[in-house]
């Protein structure tokens, strides 16, 4: 579902070099819609739809799956409270993110640079990745309380090893012609990654973006499993505690449509801050 | 003439080697460029024309031979901002516009205002892209990219350009406007050039002089002046004279790879 939406978002854009007319790019972006947007909208109803039907038909007891009527009356009715939790979720995924991609890209920088510091610090970015999250959520609680700094910090660490990986070989990737360039210039070490590697190694850093930003996500949800009475995941706790099945769909949708719009948020970005690569230059 | 040389190059040996294997790419290269002269170096794939051009430019350490470039050693010249460089691959930064890009060079100036610089809108319109300055290299044709390349180089107002095959990417067409644009800009600015090609019309067409280097191990095998009347349009191109020195490099090119007459061919070819 969440796939098509890049092809609709490219076809909404104004192409620069397409001085034409607008009809007919207002067409296609039309036709697009039609064609990305109608069939998983269709698919998604269509599920709902029998799985309402199949509740209702079987008899299904609300305490084992809840039908999507009673899901979606319980999130419209608790709008306030789902959106309370979901901002909690959402700013500790955020600030997870922000902290593990740029101590990754930092760590990214140094090694790019010197192959002994990429030798003695790559092997502890391994152990921080390899070490199971679900096994050191606990630790965190017990070193830094209940409050939101472990939420935030299980989300950095699922964001940092993908985000260090593609960055190295993003900031490792220049082109020689583009270095030799750069050389014949007499550019400085810090000339050349500011100007040259850092901004070629973006293509490599969002597509590890797209990834983490989600990942984040279950972070601050893993997290919030463990401590605290704020954020989804303790919704979803309490909810499964109390066998309060509305409760804890809903709050599962809440996560759906976050995931979805950050999703939305990063293409965007991307297609915004890598309009000159290959990936985004239609026709 | 060596003495007043404004590019000299003397005994120049370059061997790239490594664990499994050494290849002497330039054995013993004599080479006296005048201040204001347009040289062009010609030789089959392989001879050793980019490693000279890489020596000359500073980006790569000689194994033995001695460069100097406006007086100096090349690494010199270099930070002097004396140098030039086009690629064969223009090699420009695809998230910068075009004056974006022909304005790099300058931004690395380190030493603040003290360097000259040309101005980059004069460069824009120098190479004609005028109309282009806000758009992206991936909305460039070969051709233009190119220029912008050149554009790129001009930036500081070098008095050596150092030019590897840069048209050598480019179709046909393109080819042959870009050469004479060359012509006429470097006919206006008398800048010292030497220009790596594999195209014999286009080193006469351009040259005052056509070094014709042999490959394995690279090195000269002629030195032709060529003495047409400038500036240069395209009727010289039918020109008796302009055969001749044609004919000529083509049998320096054959001789000097007598070994391997496959590689003048395609040389000639180009
Ligand atoms: N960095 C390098 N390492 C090893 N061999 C090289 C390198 N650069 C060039 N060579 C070799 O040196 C020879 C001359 O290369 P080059 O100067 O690029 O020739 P040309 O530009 O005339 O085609 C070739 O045989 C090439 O394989
Ligand atoms: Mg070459």
């Amino acid at each position: 579902m969440l796939l098509p939406l890049p092809r609709l978002l490219r076809g909404a854009r104004a192409r620069p070099t397409e001085g034409v007319s607008a009809a007919p790019g207002e067409t296609r972006a039309l036709t697009e819609v039609a064609l990305y947007v109608l069939p998983p909208a269709v698919a998604l109803i269509t599920a709902a739809v029998v799985w309402e039907l199949w509740v209702r038909a079987a008899d299904v007891p609300t305490y084992i799956v809840p039908a999507p009527s009673v899901v979606l009356d319980r999130f419209f009715a608790g709008i306030g409270f789902f959106a309370k939790h979901g901002a909690i979720t959402l700013a500790e995924a955020l600030a997870g993110f922000a902290l593990g991609a740029g101590v990754a890209i930092a760590g990214a920088s140094l090694m790019a640079h010197s192959r002994v510091l990429e030798r003695s610090l790559f092997p502890l970015a391994v152990l921080v990745k390899v070490t199971p999250i679900v096994a050191v959520a606990p630790l965190f609680v017990i070193w830094f309380g209940f409050g939101s700094f472990p939420k935030v910090l299980i989300a950095a660490l699922i964001t940092f090893f993908p985000v260090l990986v593609n960055g190295l070989t993003g900031l490792r990737s220049v082109k020689p012609e583009a270095h030799e360039f750069f050389r014949s210039v007499n550019a400085s070490n810090m000339q050349t990654y500011w100007k040259l590697r850092l901004p070629g190694s973006l293509p490599y850093l969002f597509a590890a973006f797209r990834i983490c930003v989600p990942l984040a996500v279950i972070g601050a949800v893993v997290g919030e499993w463990f401590s605290g009475d704020r954020g989804l995941g303790s919704v979803i706790i309490v909810a499964h505690n109390n066998l309060d099945m509305p409760t804890l769909f809903a709050a599962i949708l809440t996560l759906a449509i976050l995931g979805v719009g950050l999703t939305v948020l990063t293409w965007q970005l991307e297609r915004r801050v890598l309009f000159w690569h290959e990936s985004n230059i239609t026709n | 003439m060596t003495a007043f040389a404004h590019i000299s190059v003397r005994g120049l040996t370059h061997v790239f080697a490594d664990r499994r294997r050494t290849l002497r790419a330039l054995s013993g290269v004599d080479l006296a460029v005048g201040r204001g002269e347009f040289v062009s170096v010609i030789g089959a794939s392989g001879a050793g024309k980019t490693t000279l051009l890489r020596a000359i430019g500073g980006l790569l350490r000689p194994t033995s031979g001695a460069i100097l470039v406006d007086g100096v050693l090349p690494a010199e010249a270099q930070r002097r901002k004396t140098i030039g460089f086009v690629f064969q691959e223009p090699a420009l930064l695809p998230w910068r516009t075009v004056i974006e890009n022909i304005r790099l060079p300058i931004e690395m100036n380190s030493r603040g205002s003290e360097a000259r610089h040309a101005e980059p809108e004069r460069l824009l319109t120098a190479v004609g892209l005028a109309d282009f300055r806000d758009y992206h290299p991936h909305q460039l044709s070969g051709g233009m990219k190119q220029r912008v390349a050149l554009a790129r180089a001009l930036a500081f107002d070098p008095s050596v350009l150092l030019m590897d095959e840069p048209l050598g990417a480019l179709d046909e067409m393109t080819r042959t406007v870009m050469r004479y644009e060359l012509l006429r800009l470097w006919e206006q600015s008398r800048k010292t050039v030497i220009f790596v090609t594999h195209s014999i019309p286009e080193a006469v067409l351009l040259s005052d002089r056509v070094v014709v280097m042999s490959s394995q191990p690279g090195r000269v095998v002629d030195d032709v002046a060529i003495a047409l009347p400038r500036p240069r349009h395209a009727d010289v191109e039918r020109s008796q004279r302009f055969f001749a020195y044609a004919d000529r490099i083509m049998d320096s090119l054959a001789k000097g790879s007598a070994l391997a007459p496959a590689a003048a061919q395609a040389a000639a070819g180009g």
